[in-house]
């Protein structure tokens, strides 16, 4: 009798032990499921400040220097003839941007997934604008060189579903600009701990990584590592007994072991060339190939890249228009790299694209070399931008707004990626965010 | 008579009152009372925390062209304690690197271990903690000098300062 007590308490025991659920770090028993759209996103912030008459309304050079060539230079992103006269915006061959990239998508984005035509973006400034992109929240008093006071989308998605570090990347395109800064917040219920894994490829694998990364030890992980994180790990017990802590995103060791294996692999892939940059250069596409190198790897469930090269357009106009021809074709390249070479991720994979400002209607007065007037961010103009999502469950083909109606605006980018990835109400209901509604909620 | 014994009374209370201070020897070693922290309370900034590693590694100045390039390495990896962790990984893999021989760390690990307090934490090693590192060298007789120096060049206490 007994021994038939103990195996019960036993087999009752274990089935307890088992079905105990695990606690989010928000504090709930079970993630939140059944909602989802797709099981990973990638935002491309497809920034630096980017004209409507340039991009989505098509108009070329007749808007902004009154000749009259009008077309699409992002035929991966729009459906439109390209432009037959004034060819300045391709790669070079003989004259510089004469020869336009080939299309690589069978069907633009625009055909494959929803297009909201007319967006605002209250905030005309890079970091600003992007501050809001991944937060959903006008921090109009941020000042620069600080990070977020409230949380970004990086945040809300592990806090709020328990994802591991490496399953949230944030691929810049440099360290100007405050863009490190923007992996995590300084918001006292999220904070690092929650923060992505940040990296900007033209520095790590450029020149200086060649130098100070390149040929980094590799440590045996058992003989080596493990002592020597044990040594590490007595001495910030013995300083954390002080009351002192550093931020950490909270890599496990075995994660800090596959990014430092990441990069130790990347070193070796730009020596053989088989990094998987876009067809053609230009722009961001070096930033690009990188972003496609870490989806292949950790296939995340976020991944938000940054891409700011059209920003020339200060002081060159020409150059801006090559680099947005150049965007597009790096975006479609990312797309069609996930459709092709990451099945896990192929089908099931939505993507969002949107720029974190527009540029001004006034020209500045700086000529470039064609002649052609260069354009700041700081007029009505500059809050003018389109959005694009494509992917699972995204209406295809379909347009939303148009110039004179406007639906939509950046602090809705976030609600929408929450919505993708089945978190919308636990972002929402930490009553952080300044709107409530999706891009899903305006169509 | 009077005068007399009054003024001898006062002599012989003078000289009976000084008397030289005898010094005591309680036979107890000097201890610098200093805290754990030492008074570091400020985090250092990527540069200056490169630039004091490398000067505690090769004994020399880094050149401010390597500072700036290293920095922005640093600031190019999110995850810092990945960074810091390639970043001295390769300095290790250099030239120049001073540092005892394992085997002379073997022979005197107390003397190592205070000069390397020294050298890292600027403070004294506590009786805690050089119980701890005595029985973990004693326990990993494959511990090398280059993997201690690693351990404490990236600790959170030598983040500060």
């Amino acid at each position: 009798m007994r021994r038939r007590n103990f195996i019960k308490k036993t087999v009752l025991g274990s089935a307890a032990a088992i079905s105990i659920p695990y606690i989010l770090p928000a504090g709930r028993l079970f993630a939140q499921s059944g909602s989802k759209l797709a099981d990973h996103v990638v935002f491309v912030a497809f920034a630096g400040g980017l004209r409507q008459q340039e991009s989505v309304l098509q108009r070329y050079l007749e808007d902004s220097q009154q000749y009259p060539a009008a077309g699409n230079i992002m035929y991966n992103m729009f459906n439109g003839s390209p432009p037959d006269d004034k060819i300045v915006y391709g790669t070079t061959q003989v004259v510089q941007g004469d020869t336009p990239i080939p299309q690589i998508l069978n069907q633009s984005f625009e055909t494959q997934g929803t297009l909201f035509r007319e967006v605002n973006s209250s905030f005309v400034g890079h970091y600003g604008g992007l501050n809001t992109l991944l937060t959903g929240n006008y921090l109009y008093s941020q000042g620069l060189r600080n990070k977020p006071s409230m949380p970004t989308i990086f945040e809300y998605l592990r806090r709020h579903t328990g994802e591991k570090a490496t399953n949230c990347w944030y691929v810049g395109n440099g360290i100007g600009n405050s863009i490190p800064l923007l992996d995590y917040s300084t918001h006292a219920e999220y904070g690092s701990q929650f923060g992505a894994n940040f990296l900007a490829p033209t520095i790590t694998f450029g020149s200086d990584g060649e130098k100070h990364l390149k040929n980094a030890k590799i440590y045996h992980p058992e003989d080596e590592l493990a002592p020597m994180y044990k040594m590490k790990y007595f001495l910030d017990n013995v300083w954390y007994s002080q009351g002192k802590t550093l931020p950490s995103i909270g890599n496990t060791e075995e994660e800090k072991a596959e990014i430092k294996q990441f990069i130790a692999d990347m070193f070796v892939k730009k020596e053989a060339g088989t990094i998987a940059f876009p067809p053609a250069g230009g722009g961001d596409n070096a930033t690009i190939g990188y972003a496609c190198e870490v989806i292949k790897r950790f296939k995340p469930t976020l991944t938000v890249v940054y891409l700011s090269s059209v920003d020339t357009c200060h002081s060159n106009f020409s150059s801006y228009l090559r680099n947005i021809h150049a965007s597009d074709h790096g975006t479609a390249h990312l797309w069609d790299f996930i459709q092709t070479q990451v099945p896990e991720m192929a089908g099931n994979t939505a993507m969002i694209i949107m720029p974190e400002h527009g540029r001004n209607d006034e020209a500045n007065g700086i000529i470039d070399q064609n002649a052609f007037w260069a354009y700041d961010h700081s007029d009505a103009n500059s809050r003018r931008i389109f959005g694009m999502m494509v992917g699972p469950n995204i209406d295809a083909n379909l347009s939303v707004g148009s110039e004179s109606n406007q639906i939509g605006d950046i602090v809705n980018v976030a609600p929408t990626i929450a919505e993708i990835l089945g978190f919308k109400n636990d972002m929402l209901g930490s009553g952080l965010t300044a709107s409530s509604q999706s891009l899903f909620d305006l169509i | 008579m009077k005068k007399l014994t009054n003024l001898l009374l006062c002599f012989s209370l003078v000289f009976s009152a000084c008397k030289k201070e005898e010094e005591i020897i309680y036979d107890v070693n000097p201890v610098n009372t200093n805290s754990y922290n030492s008074g570091k309370d400020k985090l250092k900034s990527i540069s200056q925390y490169i630039s004091i590693l490398y000067a505690n590694l090769f004994q020399k100045a880094l050149s401010a062209n390597e500072l700036v390039e290293i920095s922005n390495c640093i600031m190019s990896i999110g995850d810092k304690e990945v960074a810091n962790e390639i970043i001295l990984s390769n300095f290790m893999n250099k030239t120049g690197v001073i540092m005892p021989s394992d085997s002379v760390m073997r022979a005197d690990i107390d003397a190592f271990l205070e000069e390397t307090y020294s050298r890292f934490f600027i403070r004294n090693i506590s009786e805690a903690e050089r119980e701890f590192f005595k029985n973990f060298l004693a326990t990993n007789p494959d511990v090398s000098v280059e993997m201690v120096y690693t351990a404490f060049s990236l600790s959170n206490e030598y983040q500060f300062y």
